[in-house]
């Protein structure tokens, strides 16, 4: 076969697609390894003592014998190193260990927990999404005065706590017009607050984002030639620029991600919906080691999942990133 | 094209395509505003003692929860201390919090970004990884973990809110820097075989520096807004300290009833965060050139 | 013994003993609505939703561990075997009969005949030992119940229906601790599946039974249909109206108050000073007001260390500090000042008015005595060059935020004398690792226990002596010879003049000493919509019953 023939070509391709899904992989397992091993040390910092939190939590009356045998049980008594090598090794089989608090196992309470808090995160961000676009669009390039609307809007949705926006939430339409329940029970109509609250400010700050990029990508030589070539206003924007625009905003999706999981936090409590920031808050406050070691490495894991999402996706929107090879 | 052509080119793409940027010699209406609140923020924060009409410490049970008035600006809290004077006195802390947390969020970011896109494949896999890394850890829960170890109070929490933004500034100052790198004008430069640090220095930073400094200016207000759930959860500011996102915490409990406790802090954040947007816009508009 | 992580309420402590009448002041009160137990008759059927912002236990067994969150539960289906009716007499429950020897060393309890645990396994005596066995074993990790039978040695098996309990020495309390929802009796066969099952869904004898608990959620209760055994005050007989109960942990007071307004819920506790005040104006609601019984709320003063260890010390912070306007606007009249150790629901409480007076001059006064006599340039006071700073740490899980404004205001008083408050929010955990750290002047722990035998808890010396965690309970570290034989002398005598007048003259030193500075009872609120009839909290603990509650249109 002559170089480069079609077949060659294909199979190169493929070499670089096999190469990039090696190196995902690797990734994948160093972000996992590197979470799991971070996680250990920094909750080793911790003060107070795990025997004593397995024992019925703070201010526990566990006597020295109770504390000596959880101890040896629990494989506390071991050499720190020793104690991380048995992790590591329980992790590679799938093993999170069992809750000191609950004494169940962690993989079935955050099995439980995880559906939860993926659905409100990712309805969240969809929303956030639609919100952004819509308000970067419809304020950009309008003239001083809506943009000065836009911007203002986006700046106080961005500076809005969760725990505030909850309060007014409820107070309107829980208590004032009773449309929406304030206690989510898992049901639809339940879901719709939580949701707001945690779209609303991560969707003010992604349209600041997109305006920025926006703004920028209007001026660009690419829309000076397609205005020149005589398309709309609206059609270059909705063309070319937005595509251009969402790239930065796609990147801060892996963020958003984070950011929401930590929104969640509050969002869980206010609401009274079970879910892993909720599980998690309670699991730093109990110090029970399984159960935050669990719930990091399982949003790490969910965000490496994401990570490869958005790294796709941002090949879609910017043809330059596709002859990046291997990155 | 030359440095000097390409700078006209993007100037002329710039004036050309936003019509509504008035070219006056008069600074905004807008800006001006915002300078003033910046003003009023900085003498609140090095003599709050003149600005504020009260001891912001001051309790008096008696007067507790009056809404707005002459004696009382922004009303009064739980204690019946003076909302407008705690305001006041919250700004230095607040502002701390904000720019600090930013600061630190921002520098780590900017160096593992700038290090990731122009220090070869090597350091932007490893510079990605890292910052996987610590995305994956919900910033909530580092900053839980360092208050957990450090205690609670504002130094740690600004520490806390900074390290968790960091990974966040890092990859989208990456993406834009990647973007801007293979842009038209830094191919160009390229072709017209520009040194890297040049072209660092003369065509990507600037370029770059208007997204990172937006999301400076909007950073500020977030971090206030973070140590503001730190508070809801117990771990922010401690008592008696007037710290805006603590006021808002403690408000939020009477919302229905005193709904000054809450609003007025919080408009403090959003005002400080519009402000500081605003002024950053019109520096960055005066070096393109523009006014 | 566990506390409850996560929570906006004060958390419950160990219960025990109660030995004489507590004259139990619950009161259910709905403004321009009359009071709702005498509106209609009672209909069947339908599901009650309750809200409850106490943190969710980890683990449904209130054998193990024993906070008060698993007695707000555990009150739904499992029984005791006597209980207390709203005089504070003894009244039969599962146990019809009882009698104790003359030397108080073994008592004999006859069981009722006609009952059975929810899985079909008899009560009997043998199920009765095996409950105080399952307490008495290290491995359940009992702190609540394990102490509520400290004096219980073991229970002999004298025929199918009664139960001998052989005692290490006379406890004539023994009645009052078996009240408790911590020594409830539960199936013997749910009890050998193992603490791990046991924990998700005990097995008792209640009107209710757990159906499902679903973590950080909610535990669905539905109705034991073959019910038999209500307490003696319970007013009707037979299975439970409610078809079911649907507890939801709802942790932030708003929402709760808001799922209630709405009508999502029927039922809250733990609500906001606020919104109390709030529903006492609304027709729609009703507030049950039920103070746990033990220790008021208090803040205590460390006397084991440096300033405290002076009393003119101790004087000077207690008149310096001004309360009373606080309390009135922070908790909108829901709460009542103290001027006792004890809870205002203790017949034996003593309180002594006058020696909390606020009197800024002679706390002055008291400081310069005390060698405390320059100020630094803000204003605090300054002896060899330390700062008369007091350590305030303050759990975020245990005090709701008007009692964190209060002490906000505390700290704003002291500092006209010159002391440096130093506030320090803490989660649960850090809050004892503070006090164990002995990293505290000042501090406020609430401590529920039926009876006037909490001040031994509390002010014996030997409570200063800490468990292995750390943790002990005497936090004012009082350590007085004079005040340990006067509670120890209380606790043993079984003469009720005696007992009064020993408890008296224990409080009056304490008091006098200037360890504590009383705030209000411990709060126990709960609000209820008024279609829920009915309802009571139970006079041993002040929980809830639902037993004879039903739900009017």
């Amino acid at each position: 076969m002559t170089p480069g023939s079609p077949t060659d070509e294909r199979r190169s391709i493929r070499g670089a697609t096999l190469r990039r899904a090696g190196l995902l992989v690797a990734g994948a397992v160093f972000v996992l390894w590197a979470v799991a091993t971070l996680t250990f040390f920094a909750i080793r910092l911790i003060p107070g003592d795990p025997a004593q939190a397995i024992l019925g939590g703070p201010g526990s009356q566990a006597s020295q014998e109770a504390l000596d045998q959880v101890r040896r049980d629990y494989g506390l008594d071991q050499p720190l190193i020793a104690q991380y090598f048995a992790m590591l090794g329980r992790l590679l089989t799938g093993d999170l260990g069992v809750s000191y608090a609950l004494k169940l196992p962690v993989a079935d309470l955050l099995g439980a927990q995880l559906g939860g808090t993926l659905l409100l995160a990712a309805l969240a961000l969809m929303l956030a999404w639609i919100l952004a676009l819509g308000l970067a669009i419809w304020s950009t390039g309008r003239g001083r005065v809506a943009s000065a609307l836009g911007e203002g809007v986006e700046i106080t949705a961005a500076a809005l706590p969760h725990f505030w926006l909850a309060a007014v939430l409820i107070a309107v339409f829980s208590v004032g017009l009773g449309w929406l329940p304030p206690v989510a029970t898992g049901t639809l109509a339940g879901f719709v607050l939580p949701v707001v609250t945690l779209a609303v400010p991560l969707a003010g700050f992604l349209a600041q984002v997109m305006r920025e990029s926006l703004l920028d990508a209007m001026q660009q030589p690419f829309v000076v030639s397609a205005r020149a070539r005589g398309e709309s206003a609206l059609g270059v924007r909705a063309r070319h620029t937005i595509r251009h625009a969402s790239l930065p905003a796609i990147s801060l999706s892996g963020w958003a991600l984070g950011w929401l999981l930590s929104g969640a936090v509050v969002v869980e409590t206010i609401f009274a919906m079970p879910g892993l920031g909720r599980t998690l808050l309670q699991a730093v406050t109990l110090r029970d080691i399984p159960v935050v070691t669990g719930v990091v490495l399982l949003v790490a894991l969910v965000y490496v999942l994401m990570t490869v999402l958005t790294d796709l996706a941002a090949r879609i929107a910017d043809p330059r990133l596709r002859q990046e090879a291997g990155r | 094209m030359s440095d000097l052509e390409l700078q006209q080119a993007t100037a002329v793409s710039a004036a050309s395509h936003a019509p509504a940027r008035r070219r006056g010699r008069m600074p905004r209406i807008g800006t001006v505003l915002a300078a003033a609140f910046v003003v009023f923020l900085l003498a609140a924060t090095v003599a709050p003692e003149l600005v504020a009409t009260q001891d912001p410490n001051e309790i008096a049970p008696g007067d507790a929860f009056q809404s707005p008035s002459l004696a009382h600006w922004f009303g009064t809290d739980e204690s019946g201390r003076d909302v407008y004077s705690r305001v006041v006195a919250g700004t230095a802390t607040s502002l701390l919090i904000g720019v600090t947390a930013t600061a630190i969020g921002l520098a780590l970011g900017l160096g593992l970004g700038v290090l990731a896109s122009f220090g070869g494949r090597i350091a932007d896999f490893s510079v990605n990884r890292l910052v996987e890394v610590l995305f994956a850890f919900p910033g909530l829960l580092l900053a839980l973990l360092v208050i957990v170890v450090y205690g609670p109070g504002p130094v740690t929490a600004t520490v806390a809110v900074g390290l968790s933004t960091a990974p966040g500034y890092a990859r989208i100052i990456r993406g834009q820097l990647v973007a801007i790198r293979s842009s038209q004008y830094v191919e160009a430069a390229r072709v017209l075989g520009r040194s890297p640090a040049r072209i660092i220095s003369r065509h990507v930073l600037p370029n770059a520096l208007l997204p990172i400094f937006v999301l400076a200016t909007l950073g500020i207000g977030q971090a206030i807004v973070w140590a503001a759930a730190l508070s809801y959860l117990g771990l922010g500011a401690q008592p008696p300290a007037a710290e805006w996102g603590a006021m808002l915490a403690a408000g939020r409990t009477y919302l229905a009833t005193a709904w000054w406790m809450t609003v007025f802090p919080g408009l403090m954040i959003v005002g400080t965060t519009i402000a500081t947007t605003v002024l950053g816009r019109a520096l960055t508009r005066r070096g393109r050139g523009e006014r | 013994m566990r506390a409850a992580p996560v929570t906006t309420s004060p958390t419950p402590r160990r219960i025990g003993i109660a030995a004489v009448a507590v004259v139990s002041t619950i009161a259910l009160t709905a403004c321009q609505a009359p009071a709702p137990e005498a509106s209609g008759e009672p209909v069947s059927g339908g599901t009650l939703a309750y809200a409850s912002g106490d943190a969710e236990p980890t683990c449904l067994d209130p054998h193990v561990g024993g906070n008060y969150p698993q007695a707000l539960l555990a009150g739904q289906f499992l029984e005791s075997l006597v209980s207390r009716d709203d005089s504070g007499e003894i009244i039969p429950w599962l146990a019809e009969s009882w009698t104790a020897a003359d030397d108080g060393l073994s008592w004999e309890f006859t069981l009722r005949d006609d009952v059975a645990f929810t899985d079909g396994t008899p009560l009997d005596a043998e199920a009765v030992k095996a409950n105080v066995e399952h307490l008495k074993d290290p491995a359940t990790q009992s702190s609540t119940g394990y102490l509520a039978l400290g004096k219980v040695d073991r229970v002999e098996v004298v025929d199918e229906q009664v139960a001998r309990f052989v005692m290490s020495s006379p406890d004539s309390a023994l009645l009052e601790s078996l009240t408790q929802p911590w020594v409830a009796i539960e199936s013997p066969a749910g009890l050998a599946r193992g603490m791990d099952e046991n924990c998700q869904a005990p097995i008792g004898t209640g009107p209710f039974i757990v159906d499902e608990w679903v973590k950080q959620d909610h535990v669905s209760l539905v109705r034991n249909d073959d019910y038999t055994s209500p307490p003696a005050d319970a007013a009707h007989d037979g299975p439970a109206y409610l078809e079911a109960i649907d507890w939801r942990f709802v942790p932030d007071s708003a929402s709760r108050y808001a799922a209630l307004q709405a009508g999502q819920v029927d039922v809250i506790d733990n609500p906001q000073p606020d919104t109390i005040s709030a529903a006492k104006s609304n027709d729609s609601l009703a507030w049950l007001d039920a103070p746990r019984p033990g220790a008021a709320n208090r803040i205590e003063l460390n006397s084991g260390q440096a300033p405290f260890d002076d009393e003119r010390v101790r004087e000077a912070f207690i008149r310096a500090v001004e309360v009373d306007e606080g309390i009135d606007a922070l908790f909108f009249g829901t709460a009542e000042r103290s001027f006792s150790p004890l809870s205002s629901v203790e017949a034996l409480a003593y309180s002594d008015e006058a020696l909390f007076e606020p009197d800024l001059d002679r706390a002055n006064a008291l400081l310069d005595e005390a060698g405390w006599t320059e100020r630094d340039a803000d204003g605090y006071r300054v002896k060899d060059g330390a700062r008369l700073t007091l350590r305030f740490p303050v759990s975020t899980n245990q005090s709701i935020p008007a009692e964190q404004s209060l002490f906000e205001q505390v700290q704003a008083t002291a500092k006209a004398a010159g002391f440096d408050v130093v506030i320090e929010l803490l989660d649960l955990s850090s809050w004892y690792g503070a006090l164990a750290e002995h990293e505290y002047e000042i501090v406020s722990a609430p401590y529920t226990k039926v009876g006037p035998d909490v001040l031994r808890i509390l002010y014996h010396s030997d409570s200063i002596t800490p468990a292995p965690s750390g943790y002990f309970a005497n936090l004012a570290q009082l350590d007085d010879p004079e005040v340990d034989s006067l509670l120890t002398d209380a606790a043993s005598t079984s003469d009720a003049d005696t007992r009064a007048d020993l408890y008296e003259r224990a409080q009056q030193l304490i008091l006098e000493g200037y360890y504590l500075l009383p705030l209000y009872d411990q709060q126990n609120s709960f609000l209820l919509s008024t279609s829920v009839q009915g309802a009571r909290a139970m006079p041993t603990v002040s929980t809830p019953t639902f037993y004879d509650a039903w739900l009017a249109d």
